[in-house]
């Protein structure tokens, strides 16, 4: 029988899992099992395509997921651009930079298995540092109040509390421009 | 910004790219580097969701940035609507534009790229737009301050899809947080002839890199070039890519000079009959398909590299790797011509540069 997920190669491997006590078995091949164990195989050098991987990682995520998840994943789509999870499980194409909120929850496994991680460390653009610098200092004021209010200190925490509100009304009028 | 579409195409077949020259660090194994990032305009669906609108605006917008920042000023521009499919597939074999920018057909796609073709952006490719940089030998870091700081001109007049979690927001999941692919292109003729390619190329995919052909993604190995590339864009800072890659590349190459020296001492003659042969083919050939004169060139660049063949410079070798591919020619004989003859031409082209003398 052709592998279930990519359904080009013969199966040679079954998956099985139990989902509340029913036992569901796929039928996959080689190349599809070691998408699931993040081996690759055979040396794919002339095939390898990084979208065929991407496509393949999603059907072998949503494999994983519940019958539940199967069903709301059917319903969710991107309020923005309107482009459905579905279709782009099956293009590997998001629609729009919304997409990424919209499917944030369902991205994540995804994120996880390509790059080892899901939070960008990388290079900021400009006009989004002083943004970001005014976060990051809330949050940073934050744990010190608690801090302070565990200690008892509540002249420290006071003026804690005032400079976030300080920050923050920053980093509103920043929004607004 | 230079507009003219003819004049354009004439320069580049002419034109030899500061990537080819030969001179780069470590260049008797690494022909060139290359980096890339993919950026979207916000507030803009991504090209494949876009409507004929949209692009338009995001090619205007780009246009307009070009046009009006003095660092651009050498930049020419052409439209891939205006060019011939052999005229696009020539841009490509000349590593100016990627391979789905010439397959994928979006309107309003365009690539703008200075005189030394060390930069070019895409317009209306996967993403808005795609930033390319690519010098001579093993030069990541270099690249990567150059492509930043067009990066940062860009950013100066319009904001990017971008958000604290994810980085910057690219169509496709593979590329998103940095955006960046770096990759480098190596020479291992020594580790294909030893076998000893199939065990590397399972450690590099282990550890999360990927290995492409001469012309990217899909492209077969030939020539023995291999092009090394990062698979993970989340995670990890551009620097930390890039610091990463070039170890990793460090590594192969002290494995090729390794090999290369065992040979060398296993038997010098052998090594250099096989380089004389290649010149006496390539000097001499009549008929010859790419495939064959790309494992010939491997040949005779291993003997150039090795200081074997006098009066033969690698920068001869880079250019004629790309002259000889098929749109190429047919661009610079100026007809188009079925395989046969394109066999012929590449014969006759080769016979012409190949010569010690």
């Amino acid at each position: 029988m052709l592998c279930q997920i990519c359904k080009k190669k013969e199966a040679t491997i079954i998956l099985y899992r139990t989902i509340n006590g029913k036992k569901t078995e796929i039928h996959i091949c080689e190349d599809c099992a070691a998408l699931f164990t993040n081996k690759l195989s055979a040396l794919a050098l002339p095939q390898f395509n990084l979208n065929d991987l991407l496509i393949g990682l999603l059907s072998a995520i949503d494999f994983y997921g519940t019958e539940e998840d199967v069903f709301i994943t059917k319903e969710l789509k991107c309020h923005n651009c309107n482009l459905t999870y579905e279709e782009f499980r099956q293009s590997g194409k998001l629609g729009c930079s919304k997409c990424y909120n919209y499917f944030r929850e369902k991205l994540k496994p995804l994120f996880l298995k390509l790059h080892g991680n899901d939070q960008h460390t990388g290079k900021i653009p400009h006009r989004k540092k002083g943004k970001l610098v005014q976060i990051k200092k809330v949050a940073q004021l934050k744990k010190e109040l608690k801090e302070a209010v565990l200690k008892e200190e509540y002249e420290k925490a006071a003026k804690i509390r005032d400079r976030i509100i300080k920050h923050e009304r920053a980093t509103n009028q920043e929004d607004e421009l | 910004m230079n507009y003219n579409k003819e004049t354009t195409l004439q320069n580049l077949i002419k034109s030899k790219a500061t990537w080819t020259n030969g001179q780069g660090p470590l260049s008797d194994v690494v022909v060139s580097s290359r980096i890339r990032l993919a950026r979207n305009i916000d507030n803009i669906s991504f090209t494949s969701r876009a409507d004929q609108k949209e692009l338009e605006s995001s090619f205007k917008i780009i246009q307009k940035i070009i046009n009006e920042n003095s660092i651009f000023n050498d930049f020419n521009i052409l439209l891939l609507d205006k060019l011939s499919p052999l005229e696009s597939q020539f841009l490509m074999e000349k590593n100016i534009i990627s391979s789905y920018f010439v397959k994928e057909k979006y309107p309003f796609r365009s690539c703008m790229f200075n005189k030394e073709e060390t930069l070019s952006i895409m317009v209306n490719e996967e993403d808005h737009i795609r930033i390319q940089s690519l010098d001579s030998g093993l030069q990541l870091k270099k690249i990567w301050k150059l492509i930043s700081r067009v990066d940062d001109e860009i950013e100066k007049k319009l904001t990017y899809a971008f958000n604290e979690q994810e980085g910057y927001l690219t169509s496709c999941p593979t590329n998103v947080g940095t955006g960046m692919r770096a990759s480098v292109m190596l020479h291992l003729p020594a580790l294909v002839m030893e076998n000893r390619m199939k065990e590397i190329l399972k450690a590099i995919y282990k550890i999360g890199y990927v290995v492409r052909g001469f012309y990217g993604e899909g492209s077969k190995a030939m020539g023995n070039l291999f092009q090394i590339s990062n698979q993970i864009t989340l995670g990890l800072s551009e620097e930390e890519i890039i610091e990463s890659l070039i170890r990793l590349c460090k590594k192969i190459i002290v494995q090729e000079k390794n090999e290369r020296k065992k040979l060398l001492s296993d038997g010098k003659d052998k090594f250099e009959d096989r380089a004389w042969r290649a010149y006496g083919l390539l000097h001499n050939v009549r008929i010859i398909s790419s495939m064959e004169a790309m494992e010939l060139l491997s040949k005779l660049r291993l003997g150039v590299e090795l200081e074997m063949i006098p009066n033969i410079k690698l920068n001869q070798l880079n250019q004629l790797m790309l002259m000889i591919q098929p749109a190429y020619l047919q661009i610079m004989y100026k007809e188009t011509a079925d395989q046969i003859n394109r066999d012929i031409k590449r014969a006759t082209l080769i016979r012409s540069k190949i010569s010690i003398e």
